[in-house]
């Protein structure tokens, strides 16, 4: 009974500071947000009128917003696509490959996240400037005189510009992530493996991939959720929605409305969507990817 | 390249003297929170400001002589490139400046949000109070059209709420050196600039740039006027139905949809806000002829390199025949008074000294004139600004009054986004001029029931 | 078996290359514009700095307070993080691995909290603070502004908004942890504050090395809640002090001083790296033997 009184005790007092925390702080402010969406509300005059799901039915009206919703979710895919199969690869060439310098490789690869949105989005007008850009003049070299590419003019192009930035920033973040757990998978099931004569590739399938499940899971929903940040940070730096909506992402559109058309209560619905988007789409993944964690 | 030199020791010396006079001013500040508590009768003003291509330190100048000229006023300050994000997060929370300096038709549109919640102090009465240390009123000493302009006016009560300043010619911006090098005429009408589109071309030079998309407003009122004067603009500005189908709205899509023919092929990919000075640069370099500019470009451009013999200029927007009235989009900025400013007789004060010639040389001397009469004369020989207000000196109308009606907000509607960025897609070839205008009439129709 | 030249191994090796050359190729860029001369940023982007024109840096500090805001920035950093491991880390321990009523609810809300983003909950935080402050001078008088551009609190939000990720991280290794540890220490007389700081949280060193590091990045770089809450001179960050020198519309460029203060941003994080980058690895096959 006396180590029941202690045991409730020791949680509380584990628990409860970041629970109070984490209510003022994040949840209060999204109750607000939920709250400010069935208002029709400038930001500063006085007077708020309550019009229901008035924004909500506007907003799947609005062709700007789906497109910066298809926007969204196109970066979602690819970003998480590319980012995670070239982070994978790379993380199991650094750790079993016994290539030479993986200190250095690893080192420099995860540069690119820890620079801030406006380097990155200097380096790339830098990069994919169409004039006299290091992409278009590496690519002249093969396509000789072509047409330069409008990297950030076209808009077929231009999604795609911007989410190759992102997995550029990404793919050192989740290297070093999975890294982190392959590192903690006994060498003895690989020394094993190799004594039956299994392949390298079919190691990788059959014993990294399941033993670093967990993390695996962890970081798809990260995914999600930094792809959506991320493309709002990078596109407000670089191209703010330009040419003609082609880069707009979800919360850049959420800006403009909020505070560009005074339309603030407009914009928190969006912060709605946002929300209730990427948590649904998490928990899809969430249930799809689900496996019994393997201890080892 | 002397003349650089000059300029530049010029710049660090008045940049130095600020710094001094900078810290005197946070010293100042300390002293009257001190002097609260011994009962002075010291008022303080709190004055935010955009610190824009004029730089930080004409306003701390400005300030500065307004204390002087007061004598028992203390100017809180306040002046940032993002003076949006500082101000509204505070004025949300109820601290409100008395008085901004934040023009309309900026991204974040603060000040029009602050519009069409009717947050600003109607200040009719300034234009009637005697300039500081001066005689005349400030009506007496403003330029004809400012009073009127609709800009200053956006409610339908005929009341004021913003006070016009730095005014300058918002034309098309040119190497007057390149036109001149080969033998090129500056085109009057329509047909004369396409004429030297394809002359240009044949030379490897595109006609036109932009810098981005957002600089067509100026550039359109001034060609909706041409093509069909000043009331034809205001009934587009005013989102009259049907307006684009008629002749003149048909018009001026179809030199649009020329226009972005002629456009240099790089523009879009640059029409951002990281590498718009890629666009401007092209002018620079003898790539393009003209842009759609302010004359703080010139302030932008002042360490870029530029092409041999090169000499800013600016011309007006070309008109449909040669017989046509020439109209020219005149740019200002404003400043204004929240509704909630709990200074406001001072504030209004700081408005008419604004307007005081002491003021307004201070202003001149950055570059920024205000629009009273003489107030371009005041500006120094040496900066390149002085010479494009002789644009004034020609027959042309000035607009003052360009900018679209006042609406209540619209969710999810923006007619700038429908009408300049989408022109992006136009040059880009991603959208035709048809579906350019679909847009440009489905944003009108939805804003229309919602005019002020 | 010895590493033997195979096209396996040169293409695994040109890959490695061209990934670390687009990488070093850009961020060295950054590095020799920081001492371009502001001219020379109008062209070609890619060509080599003229000269090295360290006034750039010089500029940054004196004319752009890039001195006080750096300091601002390591101080709200540094509470942020202190703040966030006393706070997270027995939070995830307890969440993890302990069941009692309530701790569904509670896991479920955090793995919620992944998905609030600071982008549209600032303001909302902002108005409260702001009530804060009024609150506080109705009962004290005064001017007070005791919750705004305060570095204490802008580092407790910076926690609190880091929590609901933080635990996730730290949840996501405690569950991989075998039962039988606690059950060793309670049987050996340990209490359970002594289990979790004496045996749990040491085995939790990769795990937390990981998540100082990119708790680290996002303080340093967070620029959306600062620019929100320090709106003084005094008490603004870094970021915010950088994207004053960003160049806005209609406003003079100042290039030389941008990427002079890009750099000053970026070598703190890159030396903390290098450095937390070595224990990175012990702490990894530390935890990899006893796995």
């Amino acid at each position: 009974m006396e180590k029941q009184k202690g045991r409730g005790r020791f949680i509380f007092f584990c628990v409860a500071p970041a629970t109070i925390l984490f209510l003022i702080f994040m949840v209060i402010p999204t109750i607000n947000i939920f709250r400010m969406s069935f208002y029709k509300w400038g930001g500063y005059s006085p007077n708020k009128e309550f019009v229901g799901f008035n924004n909500f039915v506007t907003l799947f009206q609005d062709t700007k917003f789906l497109q910066s919703f298809q926007n969204t979710v196109l970066l979602i895919v690819i970003v998480t696509i590319v980012t995670f199969g070239l982070a994978l690869i790379f993380a199991a060439l650094l750790t079993r490959a016994k290539v030479k310098g993986t200190n250095f490789f690893r080192t420099i690869f995860y540069i690119p996240n820890i620079l801030s949105m406006v380097v990155i989005a200097a380096i790339f007008s830098a990069i994919y400037d169409p004039d006299r850009g290091l992409l278009n003049g590496i690519l002249g070299i093969f396509r000789g005189d072509a047409q330069a590419i409008a990297w950030l003019g076209d808009q077929k192009i231009v999604i795609y510009s911007i989410a190759g930035t992102l997995i550029w920033q990404a793919i050192g973040y989740y290297m070093v992530m999975y890294m982190a757990s392959m590192a903690s998978i006994p060498e003895s099931l690989y020394e094993s493996a190799n004594l039956e004569g299994v392949s390298a590739v079919k190691q990788f399938f059959t014993i990294t991939i399941p033993l670093i499940w967990t993390n695996i899971r962890t970081t798809l929903t990260f995914f999600i959720i930094s792809s959506i940040n991320l493309s709002f940070l990078l596109v407000t730096t670089m191209t703010d929605g330009k040419p003609d909506g082609a880069t707009e992402v979800f919360l850049s559109y959420m800006y403009k409305q909020a505070y560009g058309n005074s339309s603030y209560g407009y914009g928190m619905a969006i912060g709605v969507i946002v929300f209730l988007f990427s948590f649904l789409l998490s928990a899809v993944v969430n249930a799809v990817t689900k496996r019994e964690p393997i201890e080892f | 390249m002397k003349m650089k030199k000059i300029l530049a020791l010029v710049m660090a010396l008045t940049l130095s003297s600020v710094m001094v006079t900078g810290c005197g001013g946070d010293t100042d500040k300390d002293q009257s929170k001190g002097g609260n508590t011994t009962g002075g009768e010291k008022q303080t003003l709190k004055v935010a400001a955009l610190e824009s291509a004029y730089g930080a330190d004409v306003w701390k100048e400005v300030v500065k002589a307004f204390e002087e000229e007061k004598g028992n006023v203390t100017v809180d300050l306040t002046i940032d490139k993002s003076l949006e994000t500082v101000i509204s997060a505070k004025m949300k929370a109820g601290e409100y400046p008395d008085f901004v300096h934040l023009a309309t038709g900026r991204p974040d549109a603060l000040t029009e949000t602050l519009i069409k919640d009717n947050g600003l102090l109607a200040i009719d009465d300034v234009f009637d109070m005697t300039v500081p240390g001066e005689s005349k009123t400030v009506s007496e000493k403003l330029i004809p059209g400012f009073r009127d302009s609709s800009i200053i006016k956006p409610y339908s009560d005929g009341k004021t709420y913003m006070a016009p300043m730095f005014y300058s010619p918002a034309g098309l911006f040119y190497n007057a050196g390149l036109l001149k090098e080969k033998g090129w005429e500056v085109p009057t009408t329509w047909d004369q600039m396409w004429e030297l589109g394809d002359k240009a071309k044949a030379e490897g030079i595109a006609l036109f740039t932009y810098p981005t998309s957002g600089y067509f407003d100026a550039f359109s009122w001034a060609l909706l006027a041409n093509i069909g004067g000043p009331d034809f603009l205001k009934k587009v500005t005013s989102y009259e139905e049907g307006i684009w189908d008629t002749a003149e709205g048909a018009k001026y899509l179809e030199i649009m949809g020329k226009l972005a023919e002629y456009t240099e092929k790089n523009t879009v990919a640059n029409a951002n806000n990281t590498n718009y000075l890629k666009n401007q640069q092209l002018i620079l370099d003898n790539k393009a002829i003209f842009m759609p500019n302010g004359t703080w470009v010139i302030g932008e451009m002042e360490e870029a390199p530029k092409a041999e013999g090169f000499e800013w200029a600016t011309a007006s927007i070309p008109r449909v025949n040669e017989s046509d009235e020439q109209y020219i989009t005149t740019f200002f900025e404003q400043c204004w008074i929240p509704a909630a400013s709990e200074n406001q007789d001072l504030a209004k004060e700081f408005m008419a000294f604004m307007y005081s010639d002491k003021a307004a040389q201070i202003f001149a001397n950055y570059g920024a004139v205000q629009p009273i009469q003489g107030a371009s004369a005041m500006i120094p020989d040496s900066r390149g600004e002085k010479s494009l207000y002789a644009i004034y000196d020609t027959p042309v109308n000035a607009i003052t009054d360009g900018g679209f009606a006042t609406t209540d907000a619209v969710e999810g509607v923006s007619i700038a986004d429908s009408w300049f960025s989408a022109y992006d897609s136009v040059v880009s070839g991603s959208k035709t001029v048809e579906e350019w205008k679909a847009g440009i009439v489905e944003a009108s129709d939805k804003l229309r029931p919602a005019l002020k | 078996m010895k590493s033997r030249i195979t096209i396996g191994r040169v293409i695994t090796y040109i890959a490695l290359i061209i990934l670390a050359v687009s990488i070093i190729v850009p961020v060295g860029w950054v590095f020799l514009a920081s001492i371009k001369e502001n001219n020379e940023f109008y062209g070609n982007p890619w060509t080599l700095p003229k000269g090295f024109h360290f006034q750039n840096f010089s500029e940054a500090f004196s004319q752009a307070r890039m001195g006080s805001y750096f300091f601002n920035s390591v101080m709200v950093t540094v509470i942020a993080l202190a703040l966030l491991l006393i706070l997270a880390l027995p939070a995830a321990y307890v969440l993890s691995r302990y069941k009692f009523r309530g701790n569904k609810l509670l896991n479920l809300a955090f793995m919620a909290g992944l998905f609030i983003n600071v982008s549209y909950i600032v303001v909302p935080i902002f108005l409260m603070l702001v009530d804060g402050n009024k609150f506080l001078k109705q009962i004290f008088g005064g001017n007070v502004s005791f919750f705004l551009n305060n570095i204490f609190i802008m580092g407790l939000i910076y926690a609190s908004t880091a929590l609901p990720f933080t635990i996730y991280l730290l949840s996501s290794y405690f569950k991989t942890l075998p039962k039988d540890f606690e059950e060793a220490a309670y049987v050996d007389g340990a209490g359970y504050f002594k289990t979790m700081t004496a045996i749990i949280l040491p085995m939790a060193k990769p795990s937390i090395i990981t998540v100082i590091l990119f708790n680290f990045l996002a303080f340093w770089n967070e620029y959306i809640i600062a620019v929100t809450i320090m709106t003084e001179d005094t008490a603004k960050t870094l970021p915010v002090g950088l994207m004053n020198l960003m160049a806005a519309q209609n406003a003079k460029a100042e290039y030389g001083k941008l990427y002079a203060g890009l750099v000053i941003v970026m070598l703190p994080t890159l030396i903390l790296y290098m450095i937390v980058q070595k224990q990175l690895i012990q702490g990894m096959t530390a935890g990899g033997i006893k796995g």
